[in-house]
């Protein structure tokens, strides 16, 4: 993504005194140097985890074949070319696929119909469990390892969210909201497919949603949305659901005129018609 | 005539006969009165403490937004529910005192009316003409033809322009400009020849992002808006475009070897898998973006069109009669995508004079 910003002249808030330049230079010093040693770091801690990952990638994608052949292999076949009527090739989906699939209980699916629904995961396959993460692991490293594709987030939970929720609403307005509503109740598509509501997703599952475009959804890939940009949506996403949205006591569903007009006839006309017979009535 | 007889003069002048009045507490200083009395003062005094309240909080409560999970959210988001339910108490405290002192303390009575006939007495008939004629005469009035014309052209034209100035504003002529009126024409056309390069936007104003075909995934869609260089840093420009109703386009690149029926005449508008339309349904104007990657239709939320991604957007279900304009698009020697001109067609609704 290319991303040209127009600068603006910064003020000025230093003088020119003695002391403010020392300082400036000694500040400007302490950086550098503490930089250096954190990217010194950060090396020879890649290094190390690389030789490390060579080792377990390979116990990984066996454990992975393992988990894979027991539960997925009816469908998608056993070099995940896919069935004819079904399921899909996973060739190039990527282990964000596996883990948006598999963790939100979509896969292994039920049923062909419409669209797949979510339901509570496989318990091995449970990301609340330290089991259950390590099994998504391993089926996503399997899944991977036959023809890459998108990969799921370094970082999870809490971490993903961004610190620009106002500019993350910005971006789902344009990006997810005719699809999801405006605060994530999801809506209707055609012939019986629909967005879903965006309360149960983890922070890790939207993420890896926008990454993959599971089922209807159309992809984002990280030159459209930038990962900060995806952060500061799935900020945006938490802030307005989950009862986060509820700045007048009770958000009646969050569907707009549908529950608000209901309510408004019943217990406002009702009010309004009882306070009137109160007026009328003779002591 | 003491005060009492000048009232009951009046309700006897107007025709009103008191058939019952019995005062509500005959008795004065009662432990009922008393009672009544403090009920009554109660509510006004509940009024008064909540338009208090009201005052307090609308000037001291926490109102600006504080995020959910940061700290004083729990004050902020009880800022809409206090204020609220402060101001309506104080409003139906006050009424519900005032109801209820007409009630406990108004005498109880009956009285009747009788109504008037249909129309005034001759004689007030007669006499009331014979003024209005008789002030005609003693004030000349009649006899002025200068004054009276002069006056009525004032009067007339005055009106004439308020409502000039009450209908103006109302008044358009939508073909202004001819072949370039705004209708025909969308911010994709360009100015002065520059390239019109496709932009999305970052949710940030001023940055400038232009689209590039490496950076969509198969079976994406971006929404995308006009820019030109010449409105680089010129926040109101580009604020412009992106906000303009006939400017959103939706840049949908599709699956490799995706079959695709081309329409005739725009064999060339797409770039490879990128298929660039008009985002505005040419039923009633809404936003079409509800792009279903897996059978690449576009749907209109408000009146369930359908639209064929792969079929030059032409309706398939649904109230829209006519395929979805399409940009024609290409790749410049940056690397940027471009739009080759202007959509060739009207976008969004039909009108009368729109070419069919």
């Amino acid at each position: 993504m290319t991303t040209e910003t127009t600068t603006r002249t910064p003020r000025k808030r230093w003088g020119h005194g003695k002391l403010k330049r020392r300082l400036a230079a000694a500040a400007a010093l302490s950086v550098a140097l503490v930089a250096t040693g954190g990217l010194a770091l950060f090396v020879s801690e890649q290094t190390d985890n690389n030789v490390a990952t060579a080792q377990t990638d390979q116990a990984l994608v066996a454990k992975g074949e393992e988990l894979y052949n027991a539960a997925c292999i009816t469908c998608h076949g056993s070099n995940l070319q896919g069935v004819e009527s079904r399921g899909p090739s996973l060739i190039g989906v990527g282990d964000a696929a596996v883990y948006f699939q598999v963790s939100s209980g979509r896969m292994p699916a039920a049923r062909q119909e419409a669209q797949i629904m979510r339901k509570p995961p496989l318990p091995q396959f449970d990301p609340d469990t330290e089991v259950g993460r390590e099994n998504l692991d391993a089926l996503g490293a399997f899944v991977q390892a036959n023809g890459g594709g998108p990969e799921t987030p370094a970082q999870t939970g809490a971490a993903l969210r961004g610190g620009d929720p106002a500019r993350g609403g910005q971006l789902f307005r344009l990006n997810c909201a005719s699809c999801h509503n405006f605060t994530g109740v999801g809506g209707a598509l055609s012939s019986g497919k629909y967005a879903p509501a965006l309360a149960e997703p983890t922070e890790e599952q939207i993420y890896t949603a926008m990454l993959t475009g599971p089922q209807n959804m159309p992809k984002f890939g990280d030159r459209q949305l930038t990962p900060e940009e995806k952060r500061d949506i799935i900020a945006y996403v938490k802030s307005v659901t989950n009862g986060n949205n509820q700045v007048g006591g009770l958000d009646l569903g969050g569907v707009g005129p549908t529950t608000e007009g209901v309510v408004v006839f019943i217990v406002g006309l009702a009010s309004i018609i009882g306070f009137a017979m109160w007026l009328g009535a003779k002591n | 005539m003491s005060p009492e007889e000048l009232e009951r003069l009046a309700g006897t002048l107007d025709g009103v006969e008191v058939v019952h009045n019995a005062p509500r507490f005959p008795v004065k200083g009662t432990r009922a009165e008393k009672r009544a009395e403090r009920s009554v003062a109660t509510w006004f005094i509940l009024s008064a403490l909540s338009a208090l309240g009201f005052i307090v909080a609308f000037i001291a409560w926490p109102h600006e937004y504080v995020a959910p999970g940061q700290d004083g959210y729990g004050w902020y988001h009880l800022y809409t529910p206090v204020v609220g339910f402060l101001f309506g108490f104080a409003v139906l405290a006050l009424g519900i005192g005032v109801i209820s002192y007409v009630r406990k303390f108004f005498p109880e009575e009956v009285s009747v009316q009788q109504r008037h006939d249909g129309r005034s007495p001759e004689v007030d008939r007669k006499t009331i003409l014979a003024q209005l004629a008789g002030a005609g005469r003693s004030t000349d009035i009649a006899r002025r033809k200068l004054i009276t014309r002069s006056a009525g052209a004032a009067a007339g034209i005055f009106g004439v322009g308020i409502g000039i100035a009450a209908l103006g504003p109302l008044i358009r002529n939508p073909w202004k400009g001819g072949d370039e009126a705004a209708l025909w024409v969308t911010p994709w056309r360009g100015e002065n020849g520059e390239t019109v390069y496709l932009r999305r936007d970052t949710g940030i104003l001023g940055e400038i992002s232009r689209v590039r075909p490496e950076d969509m995934e198969p079976g994406s869609m971006e929404t995308v808006f006009p820019y030109i260089e010449s409105q680089r840093g010129d926040d109101e420009a580009l604020l412009h475009a992106q906000r303009a109703s006939d400017a959103p386009v939706m840049l949908i690149r599709l699956r490799p070897d995706t079959p695709t029926v081309k329409r005739q005449g725009q064999e060339n508008f797409n770039y490879g898998d990128f298929y660039a339309f008009s985002k505005v349904c040419t039923h009633l104007g809404c936003p079409t973006s509800l792009y279903q990657a897996q059978d690449n239709r576009i749907l209109c939320p408000c009146h369930q069109s359908q639209f064929l991604a792969t079929e030059y957007a032409r309706p398939v279900f649904g109230p829209a009669t006519r395929a979805l304009p399409q940009l024609p698009i290409t790749v410049d020697s940056e690397g940027y995508f471009v739009a080759r001109s202007d959509f060739i067609e009207a976008v969004g609704p039909a009108f009368w004079e729109r070419r069919p």
